[in-house]
């Protein structure tokens, strides 16, 4: 209650005389003074407005004091009720406070007395106001702390890594039900000890917290295999909780399904080996042909020795390019290759790349047919890369083709795609080689195969460029009599080529 | 010697190892047939009726090597002589396997797993170690 509002008093006696003077002596004080000249009216007044304090007749005709006081504490139970009397005896003012007045005032009274009297009332008033408000103030703070309790349950029920919090005895304080789905555990009851439930190496992470003298400040973090042949994986990260002196209250851990993370772990580890035995064997031909040559026990005629030279060359040569297409892998893997975007016109590309090829085209007697559709829309890509999808393709089809066979390259426009097709008459593949096909390190391994060099990486890369486009390539193939790839790309809107040439975007 | 007209069968689909062991095992008086993958091997084995076979592992299959050579234990003529494998799986795969005890023999079909490089002294040491007990027999 602000203190330039006026304090509200309510003056209740039949006594007219009594009323008007105590109404003039208050306001003369600075009191905002309602009177009553009965108790119907102090009942109606005291209960229509919250008085700050009202001063009761005990005896009216109507309604005695006591009933007044009654009603008005009922609906306000602040105001601060004085009963007047002129028969103060011990019984009225015991009365008289056992229903809720603050004090009695025997009649007649003297200005001062009354100003006293009021004065008391105030202070009392105020000291309940105050009360009320902290009251208050607690119940609302109180709903508030259950409400973010329920909150913070709500929310570290529905993460979906696993929470479970212990204290400094090993007992469970918290803990939500991805816990306990990647603790494989059916439940736990708040205050159980759990320790013993933990699988072996998280149970040690949490001992060396609690056994420690000194609170260790950093998190500790464990994998753990939980369900055989890769099901499930993960990794619990433990914190220290400190208490408010600094000691350890508790543990906090947080436990993630890592599986998936696993998985490709472990598809990068079998890539590497394969890698490595792929790497080792030319290596390992090229050591066998020097060491031989080397050996003087061993008598090799010079023919042999230039043609053991003449392999030794062709392997590491082979081996330089797998280096190479590992290196290119990679780059695709990391997704950071700068690429130049360009408005990219096909048939020219294929036409620049037979012309690299003329030579071996002319050893083997190929014969290269080119159908043109008008009008192929352009390609929007890096014109390094889509130079590589198709040199691997024709490559392909010029060493997997026959002596005087056939290559023939269609274009056409399929929707949104540009679609180019490469025909080669070669020795084609059987189904199972088919399947994996985009293997890396796959080479089908037959009698036409076992002269053409490789480094089984060719296909995987056109696989990876094409998804990166996101296009797609589809296989056909007859054993013994060819096999055609169709590669999808996706095209631009046929602009003007001019416009085209010009422009140059970097992604 | 006793390694004088042994005949071994040698199948590996990498051509210049196939070459280079025939040499080594040539120089130390062994005959030597080859063969460029398993089913090769295994016609080229029926035909020649070998002493001695070494298998490389990893051919058109990755255990193409012990497919054959659980094939050729199997055959009368196979059950009585050496087979050994020849790979360099062991270090690459992680996943480690041996012919030393009985039991890994029986299972694995084969008397010895030889690692690449083949060291050529102990190879012949192995292969006359066999052809000694065949002899006392």
């Amino acid at each position: 209650m602000s203190d330039n509002q006026k304090k509200k008093i309510l003056i209740v006696d039949d006594e007219k005389n009594l009323r008007l003077g105590t109404k003039r002596l208050l306001e003369k004080e600075g009191f905002e003074v309602v009177t009553a000249e009965n108790g119907t009216e102090g009942i109606e007044f005291g209960i229509a407005t919250e008085f700050d304090i009202a001063i009761i007749d005990m005896k009216m005709p109507d309604y005695d004091g006591i009933q007044v006081l009654k009603a008005i504490i009922k609906k306000f139970p602040n105001t601060v009720c004085f009963i007047a009397t002129a028969f103060a005896s011990y019984d009225t003012a015991i009365e008289a406070t056992r229903v809720g007045a603050f004090s009695y005032i025997p009649k007649p009274f003297s200005p001062e007395e009354l100003l006293q009297q009021v004065s008391k009332g105030l202070e009392k008033r105020e000291l309940s106001l105050q009360k009320e408000s902290w009251l208050k103030e607690r119940e609302e703070r109180l709903l508030e702390v259950a409400f973010e309790k329920t909150r913070l349950n709500t929310i570290i029920n529905s993460i979906s890594d696993g929470v479970l919090v212990i204290n400094k005895n090993g007992e469970v304080v918290l803990y939500n039900p991805a816990a306990l789905k990647f603790l494989l555990l059916k439940n736990i009851a708040i205050e159980e000890y759990i320790i013993d439930k933990l699988p072996e190496k998280m149970a040690e992470q949490v001992n060396e917290f609690l056994k420690s003298h000194e609170i260790i400040k950093r998190s500790l973090s464990v994998q753990l295999q939980m369900k055989q042949e890769n099901d499930l994986f993960i990794e619990a990260t433990s914190s220290p909780v400190p208490a408010h002196d600094g000691s350890l209250a508790g543990i906090a851990i947080v436990i993630k399904n890592i599986t998936e993370l696993k998985k490709i772990e472990f598809l990068k580890s079998q890539f590497v080996s394969m890698v490595s035995h792929e790497l080792k064997a030319p290596i390992a031909a090229v050591y066998g042909y020097l060491k031989l040559i080397a050996d003087k026990t061993i008598l090799i005629d010079p023919v042999k020795e230039g043609e053991f030279i003449n392999r030794s060359i062709y392997r590491l040569d082979s081996l330089l390019k797998m280096v190479n297409d590992l290196l290119d892998i990679s780059r695709m893997e990391m997704k950071n290759t700068q690429r130049e975007i360009k408005e990219i016109d096909l048939p020219d590309i294929i036409k620049s790349i037979l012309e690299l090829f003329q030579l071996d085209i002319k050893k083997k007697g190929i014969g290269v047919v080119i159908e043109n559709e008008e009008n192929i829309q352009f390609l929007s890509g890096d014109k390094d890369e889509i130079t590589r999808l198709f040199t691997n393709l024709i490559s392909n089809g010029i060493k997997y083709n026959k002596q005087n066979g056939l290559l023939k390259i269609k274009f056409c426009n399929e929707n949104d795609y540009i679609v180019t097709e490469i025909k080669d008459s070669g020795i084609g593949m059987r189904p199972d080689e088919k399947a994996k096909l985009f293997h890396e390190f796959f080479r089908a391994k037959n009698e036409f195969t076992k002269d053409i060099s490789g480094t089984g990486l060719g296909l995987s890369i056109v696989k990876r460029i094409v998804d990166s486009y996101a296009g797609k390539i589809e296989v056909n193939s007859d054993y013994g009599s060819g096999t055609a790839f169709r590669v999808f790309l996706p095209s631009v809107k046929t602009m003007n080529k001019k416009e085209i040439s010009d422009k140059k975007i970097i992604s | 010697m006793i390694t004088e007209d042994k005949k071994i069968l040698l199948v590996d689909d990498d051509l210049d190892l196939l070459e280079q062991h025939k040499l080594l095992l040539e120089s130390r008086g062994f005959k030597v047939v080859t063969a460029e993958g398993s089913k090769k091997g295994w016609e080229v084995f029926k035909q020649e009726l070998p002493d001695a076979a070494i298998l490389d592992l990893i051919m058109e299959e990755h255990d193409s090597g012990f497919i054959l050579a659980h094939k050729i234990k199997k055959d009368p003529h196979g059950n009585k002589i050496p087979v050994f494998i020849l790979t360099s799986a062991t270090y690459v795969t992680g996943f480690k396997f041996g012919a030393s005890t009985a039991e890994e023999k029986e299972w694995i079909k084969c008397d010895g797993i030889l690692n690449k490089p083949i060291i050529i002294d102990d190879l012949v040491k192995k292969l006359e170690i066999f052809f000694n007990e065949a002899k006392v027999k």
